[in-house]
């Protein structure tokens, strides 16, 4: 039938419009019809198709996903049709994961917010529509009422994370809010503060290889990352190196799909990544295949490390804390001495732990003292930000309005001299924790770019902190679970919708969106929602934003460019990145002229700098967190979202249709357990109730779930999680530790 | 005539009851109901509660219950602006018209569609086209009347709180299957 309807409607079309109908319409008498209808009189310009069919437009995927995909987008009759990698791109080479191809569907789900909506009592699900110019008012109301009552904005917060990485959305938002005064900020980082940290002990910086060199490593080590879920582009250049012979080990608790494709799997106790590395690295100096000439040369503090080993750490140590052999701890040290180069590619799930710091700087030093730092198909790959030296328009440029009132660093504000005001700084990782004690009180939240009830830890307590506030605003593309809490929704317009810029913290390729359709519905891009509102402040109240009035995406996207990313990127102007992607023009090899930027300028094993921040200089292990529940939970990412994004779309949900915990058939069994059973993992803080599957995946120790946020359904693993927070991250992220959200602990039992 | 002027004005009072954006407008579309209909709708007593059912079901910001897209029902898989969109705009565009929402809202959004409807029904009861009526019995034989008793059914499934909203989904379908069933009056 839907041939046929295609065919017969072709040829009536066709026969309409020679008649033109609002003519035959005119001439019967009937044009009162079109009065007071919706549909209007337009000259009949023929089939609205794209001549020549389907038109490309250069995209990026601006999740905060390694791969950071250059991709070509297909737009035929005003609509997104399909997508895909842009082959100009050496990485992406022409692919996209299984969430990139299913974008077509994000734009075009009937699910997406669509208009400005006021909810009427918190979380009752009540909901008003209402226009862009009375949420924009009750959002302004609601800061000067702020402004008047306090005396000062320290009342109002911005929670703006990772959820969308274009690089305007990196910068407007927080422009906003300095424009409007002091305001309170969420920040650090739910990801990689310890292990960045650590980098920047042992290097000065954090810088990686490109990860397309890793094709030209004689051996890898993939410790707690699984690029065949979370960089499926990467993966091409580690089978490669396989083809030219390179051995690849995977380190992981969990048999991930990635250990499943390499040539040996290691499965150390949870959070004993750090002894393993020690262990590697005493073993390697009891062989004598130290790389001595490389740490002569290059680094500070080798002799004080090697006396740390020789004194506290054998293999047989590490086999104990580990778990794993002493036999095979040593075969791979050895192995991975030998090979030249190796390389060792340090995941964000290692860290996420309170010895995790340690445990990354562990893994350097291993790497570092088999002078694999700065060799091509070497290095201790972590992550790189040597990309994305934009301008950071216009929040690098704001300044809040005269006589702002702000918050006062005691540390900062010496006697006798002009107060110094600040924004006030929380960490995310413990936000509930951060919002009960903060004085003044947070009154008005912002959330953009982010869901924070499906990503921060303490969840419970994060409920009842948002149920206290007097408005949230959410400005975001799906109802999360954070919007079921908000006062106000904006609908805000997909990568598709907007012009952006993109960069990654792994690769080295710089990509252009084009902006291709127009936005659906009533989405608006924060650019435009963020000049709204200094517009409506202004005209309310003169001179209480400094934010821009005017601004369109385009504009604020092409401001976000500089010589710094002209001159690295080998580009004129930005209309250059209209012929494609373009790859930064430096050597793929980081660290290989043997300067750092430590203070030592060398690679530091001994590291003032972190033991100024209250870690030891050398990379020491700590054990980890004492259990308080019978098993370790494991929240790790899920193949088919992207952290709480992706989950909820109806392709996905065919693959992964529901949440589940898997658990080790031996623990199942003494918990009565078989899958498809439903059970309760609980602690302290708060339970859920979920499906299980049992699996010899997962250790003995283990239950292990996905993190996500699956359409209609309340599971939510940040329910059992507490705000534990890692050993580093203050170093790099304004005091914030990192999030210690992989060494966390619940049981388990039948429904 | 008056046939066509009852149904004309049952098309309006839907397409303006489906596209309402608060609890006034619907009143008001309900009250634009010809007095035969108009006297069978339930009772509503408090307009803000059936804005926010209404809202639940077409609007959002939830995930929607029944949206009111073609698009949805007539995909091979449920989403909006698919082809069953660009069959409507180009079916508006052969009669010279056009949506004012532009690609904001797709162009199969119910409302759209009844609008589109009533202008074709009013044109062919003073006018006889042949081109148009073939175009009218395809539009409501093969698009309409194939995804709005889905749609319909989808309303009824999910049982709203306020009968209101029952009552209008079931109206647009009667609606739609008596112009199908009419199909030689004009």
């Amino acid at each position: 039938m839907e041939k046929e309807r295609k065919s017969m409607n072709s040829s009536l079309l066709s026969e309409m419009s020679r008649r033109s109908f609002v003519k035959l319409l005119t001439a019967g008498g009937a044009a009162a019809m079109l009065h007071g209808g919706l549909l209007t009189p337009k000259a009949f310009a023929g089939p609205a198709k794209t001549a020549g069919g389907c038109k490309a437009f250069h995209s990026a995927c601006q999740r905060n996903c390694y791969d950071t995909c250059a991709m070509l987008s297909y737009v035929d009759d005003g609509v997104l049709k399909y997508v895909e990698g842009d082959k100009q791109s050496t990485f992406t080479n022409g692919g996209l994961c299984v969430k990139g191809y299913s974008y077509p569907r994000r734009v075009y789900s009937p699910d997406r917010i669509k208009y400005p909506m006021k909810q009427i009592g918190r979380g009752t699900g009540n909901w008003k529509r209402i226009s862009w110019e009375e949420a924009i008012d009750s959002i302004c109301d609601k800061i000067l009422s702020i402004k008047k009552e306090d005396g000062h904005l320290l009342g109002l917060a911005l929670d703006k994370n990772s959820g969308s990485e274009g690089i305007t959305n990196c910068a407007v938002i927080q422009g906003l809010f300095t424009g409007l005064g002091y305001t309170t900020r969420f920040e650090g980082s739910n990801c990689w503060p310890a292990g960045y940290d650590a980098q920047y002990f042992d290097f000065g910086d954090m810088v990686c290889n490109d990860p397309e060199d890793l094709a030209n490593a004689g051996y890898i080590i993939l410790w707690g990352v699984n690029p065949a879920w979370t960089s499926i582009h990467t993966m091409k250049f580690i089978y490669a190196a396989k083809e030219r012979g390179a051995k690849v080990v995977c380190i992981d608790p969990v048999l991930t799909q990635t250990a499943a494709k390499c040539d040996e799997y290691l499965a150390p106790k949870m959070g004993t990544d750090g002894a393993l590395a020690l262990g590697m690295a005493r073993h390697i100096l009891d062989l004598g295949l130290a790389d001595r000439g490389w740490v002569a040369d290059n680094a500070l503090g080798f002799p004080e490390f090697e006396q740390y080993l020789r004194e506290k750490v054998t293999v047989q140590w590490a086999a104990e804390e580990t778990g794993i052999p002493a036999e095979t701890i040593a075969r791979i040290a050895e192995e991975f001495a030998k090979a030249k180069p190796a390389t060792a590619w340090i995941g964000y799930g290692l860290q996420r732990h309170t010895n995790g710091g340690r445990a990354v700087r562990s893994i350097d030093a291993l790497v570092a003292m088999t002078g694999n730092v700065g060799k091509k198909g070497g290095g201790a790959r972590y992550g790189q930000e040597f990309t994305w030296d934009f301008e950071y328009w216009p929040k690098s440029k704001m300044s809040p309005p005269a006589g702002s009132i702000g918050f006062v660093n005691p540390a900062k504000q010496k006697p006798g001299e002009p107060t110094v005001y600040s924004n006030r700084s929380l960490n995310r990782n413990q936000a509930a924790r951060e919002m009960r004690k903060a004085d003044p009180k947070i009154r008005m939240l912002w959330v953009s770019c982010s869901n924070p009830m499906s990503q921060y830890p303490n969840r419970n307590e994060m409920e009842k902190m948002y149920r206290g506030l007097d408005m949230l605003v959410v400005v975001d593309q799906f109802f999360t679970q954070t919007a079921e809490l908000a006062d106000i929704v904006l609908p805000t317009t997909t990568q598709f919708e907007e012009w952006q810029v993109n960069v990654s913290y792994w690769h080295y390729w710089l990509a252009i969106n084009e902006q291709c359709i127009e936005p659906l519905f009533e989405a608006k891009p924060n650019t435009v929602i963020s000049a709204l509102v200094s517009k409506r402040m202004n005209e309310l109240s003169p001179g209480s934003c400094t934010y821009q009035q005017d601004l369109t995406p385009k504009e604020c996207m092409i401001r976000n460019f500089n010589d710094t990313i002209h001159k690295l990127n080998g580009i004129s102007s930005w209309e250059d990145l209209l012929k494609g992607p373009v790859k930064a023009k430096r050597n793929p090899v980081s660290w290989a002229e043997g300067k750092f930027k430590t203070p030592s300028g060398k690679y530091e094993f001994l590291s003032a700098k972190a033991a100024e921040y209250g870690h030891p200089a050398l990379p020491e292990y700590h054990s980890r967190r004492p259990n308080h529940d019978k098993f370790v939970i494991l929240t790790p990412h899920t193949k088919f979202g992207l952290h709480s994004q992706f989950i909820n779309l109806d392709w996905m949900r065919d693959f992964n249709p529901e949440p589940c915990v898997y658990i080790n058939p031996n623990s199942a069994r003494s918990k009565n357990i078989v899958s498809g059973d439903m059970v309760r993992v609980y602690n302290k803080f708060g339970e859920v109730a979920v499906k299980a599957q049992v699996t010899d995946n997962v250790p003995e120790d283990t239950l292990l779930m996905y993190e996500a946020w699956f359409k209609n359904d309340k599971f939510n693993v940040q329910n059992v999680l507490d705000d534990a927070v890692a050993d580093m991250g203050a170093y790099q992220f304004g005091g914030h530790r990192g999030p210690a959200i992989q060494e966390q602990f619940a049981n388990v039992e039948k429904m | 005539m008056q046939e066509s002027q009852h149904e004309a004005q049952t098309l309006a009072s839907l397409r303006d009851f489906f596209i309402a954006q608060d609890g006034a407008e619907l009143e008001a579309a309900v009250g634009r109901l010809p007095e035969d209909l108009k006297s069978a709708v339930p009772a509503v007593p408090d307009w803000d509660a059936a804005e926010f059912d209404f809202n639940r079901f077409f609007v959002g910001p939830r995930i929607l219950a029944a949206p009111p897209y073609a698009s949805v029902y007539l995909s091979p898989e449920p989403q909006v602006m698919g082809e069953a969109a660009l069959e409507a705009r180009r079916i508006y565009a052969a009669l010279g018209l056009q949506s004012p929402f532009d690609a904001r809202l797709p162009d199969d959004h119910l409302s759209l569609e009844l609008d589109a409807l009533r202008i074709m029904q009013g044109g062919l009861s003073h006018t006889p086209s042949e081109p148009l009526k073939e175009l009218r019995d395809c539009f409501v034989h093969e698009h309409l009347n194939v995804w709005v008793p889905l749609f319909a059914r989808r309303v009824r499934m999910v049982a709203p709180e306020h009968t209101i909203i029952r009552f209008m989904a079931d109206a647009v379908e009667r609606c739609v299957e008596s112009v199908a069933e009419s199909k030689g009056r004009f």
